[in-house]
């Protein structure tokens, strides 16, 4: 633990232990889902899977990513994950991305995954809400991992037409937020 | 429709077992199917059985969210 930054956080007004508890439930869910879309991408074939396979891994890599770099804040400021792995997945803060019951609708697919991503903006708007102006660590981290699931989003929104967002896939490299938190 | 006070309300916490109901702007929503309320918390800062108007501005979502649940009753 990271006496001294923890004290700095709860001096600034965060309640702490919630604050470790939501991100310890927002790790959860990105582990869960990075488990899910490993199974999702497998079964995007065809011409129209083929056509979101590429994306869909991109986000299932930066869902791990974010898994990797919320774990170090977590025992940073006291907390720890659960030594259950199932224990673990059932305190997830989205509900699980499964497999739509037929795996060749794409439409269903694309889904799953956007409403696993608004779930996730969802959560880390409420703790950038939470931290901003009193702990600057776990606001910088939560903006970082905003700002790719925000873009998650808009890349499977635009596949169902909702609306242009003017995001293109990555070129060749993931995680362009977040990155500097894996070095 | 029924109507809920204040400790009526309460006993719909979530938890042993009880229903997860909550107060909007004078509506009590059953939101006990919600994942997002297992165990009647919500986003560990909120909890069933309690009036959720003035924390609703703070969320991130908006009141719409509510639409899908089912109405059990006033909240007076």
């Amino acid at each position: 633990m990271a006496k001294v930054a923890r004290e700095m956080v709860e001096r600034a007004g965060v309640n702490v232990n919630q604050l470790v508890e939501l991100l310890v439930k927002n790790a959860a869910a990105e582990l869960t889902t990075f488990y899910y879309y490993t199974i999702l991408r497998l079964n995007l074939i065809g011409l129209e899977g083929e056509g979101i396979k590429e994306i869909a891994e991109a986000a299932r890599i930066e869902d791990r990513n974010h898994f990797e770099a919320l774990v170090p804040r977590i025992y940073e400021l006291g907390g720890k994950l659960p030594e259950d792995m199932k224990a673990f997945h059932d305190i997830s803060a989205c509900p699980p991305a499964k497999l739509p019951a037929d795996p060749t609708d794409i439409k269903a697919m694309l889904t799953v995954l956007v409403e696993a991503e608004r779930c996730a903006v969802r959560g880390y708007t409420h703790i950038c809400n939470l931290t901003a102006g009193k702990d600057h660590r776990t606001y910088d981290l939560s903006l970082s991992i905003l700002q790719e699931e925000i873009e998650h989003e808009s890349w499977f929104s635009e596949f169902l037409g909702e609306g242009p967002s003017g995001h293109f896939m990555r070129k060749g490299e993931t995680s362009p937020f977040v990155s500097k938190y894996l070095r | 429709m029924r109507k809920f006070t204040k400790e009526d309300l309460a006993q719909y916490n979530g938890r042993n077992g009880a229903s997860a109901f909550i107060a909007y702007r004078g509506t009590v929503y059953d939101l006990s199917d919600s994942f997002h309320w297992r165990s009647g918390v919500h986003q560990v800062l909120h909890n069933a059985g309690e009036d959720m108007t003035d924390s609703i501005y703070q969320a991130p979502h908006g009141e719409d969210l509510l639409k899908k649940f089912i109405v059990v009753g006033k909240f007076i």
